[in-house]
C-alpha cells in the first residue's frame, strides 16, 4: 500500500446534480487532495442509482487506501450493496458509510485529506450525524 | 506527562467552511488533541463539522488550546491558519 495514497470518497445519490455539487463542496472545504467521485442517477441520466455507475466511481476514487461509500437515501444502500455483494474486480477495502449525505461526505473528505485511514475516514462520516449546525 | 500549550487570537473574518476544512486537516498531523473555544462553545479542531458549527465571526476571540508531545506546534499551526484564512477575502 503506498503510504501517501488517500482514501478515496464515493457519492452514491439518486440525483447526478446532488452527488456533483457535493462532490463540488467537500473538494473545496478539503482543498482538493482526495479523489472524491460522484455516481449520482441512472445510466441514461434520470433518477435513481445506477451499480455501472458507482462500480466506475470505485474503480476511479482507489489510489491503494480504500474507498469509502456515502449513499444518499435508502435506496442507494441496496444498489451499493448489490454490487459490494458481487465477485467482481472491486479494488479493497471498500466501506459503505452510514451517514448523513453532505455532512457525511464533508467529514469524511477532511479525515481523508488529514491522512485518515478508511476507519477513521468512515468513523468521520458517520460521527456527522451528531454534529449540530446551530 | 503530555505538555498542554493554549493561545488566542482575534478572528479578521469569518470561520467559513474553507478554513474550518484547512484547519481541520492541519490538526490531523498532529499526535495531540487540539480543541478550539469560542465564547461558551468548544469544538475539537480535527472535526471540520465542530469547527463549523462554532460559527465564529470577524472580531471573535478564539483560545486553541492542545495537549499532547506535539502540543506547542499544534497550537502554532492553528494560529496561523485562523490568522491567514480567515483574512477579509481569502
Amino acid at each position: 500500500m503506498n503510504l501517501d495514497a488517500r482514501v478515496g470518497i464515493v457519492l452514491v445519490s439518486h440525483s447526478a446534480a446532488l452527488a456533483e455539487g457535493a462532490a463540488e463542496l467537500a473538494a473545496q472545504v478539503s482543498g482538493g487532495t482526495v479523489a472524491i467521485i460522484p455516481a449520482g442517477g441512472t445510466d441514461d441520466g434520470g433518477l435513481g442509482t445506477s451499480a455501472a455507475r458507482v462500480e466506475r466511481a470505485v474503480k476511479l476514487a482507489d489510489s491503494g487506501a480504500g474507498v469509502v461509500i456515502v449513499p444518499d437515501l435508502g435506496s442507494a444502500v441496496l444498489t451499493v450493496r448489490a454490487l459490494l455483494g458481487e465477485a467482481g474486480d472491486l479494488p479493497t477495502p471498500v466501506e459503505l458509510a452510514d451517514a448523513p449525505f453532505v455532512e457525511g461526505v464533508v467529514a469524511a473528505t477532511v479525515a481523508a485529506a488529514g491522512g485518515g485511514n478508511i476507519k477513521t475516514v468512515v468513523t468521520a462520516a458517520e460521527e456527522a450525524r451528531h454534529a449540530r449546525k446551530l | 506527562m503530555p505538555a498542554s500549550y493554549e493561545q488566542a487570537v482575534t478572528l479578521t473574518g469569518d470561520l467559513h467552511a474553507r478554513p474550518a476544512g484547512a484547519l481541520a486537516v492541519a490538526a490531523a498531523q498532529f499526535s495531540s488533541a487540539v480543541s478550539l473555544t469560542v465564547g461558551a462553545s468548544s469544538a475539537d479542531a480535527k472535526s471540520v463539522l465542530g469547527v463549523m458549527g462554532l460559527g465564529a465571526t470577524s472580531g471573535q476571540d478564539v483560545t486553541v488550546a492542545a495537549e499532547g508531545p506535539d502540543a506547542e506546534q499544534a497550537v502554532a499551526a492553528i494560529i496561523a491558519i485562523l490568522a491567514e484564512a480567515t483574512r477579509v477575502g481569502a
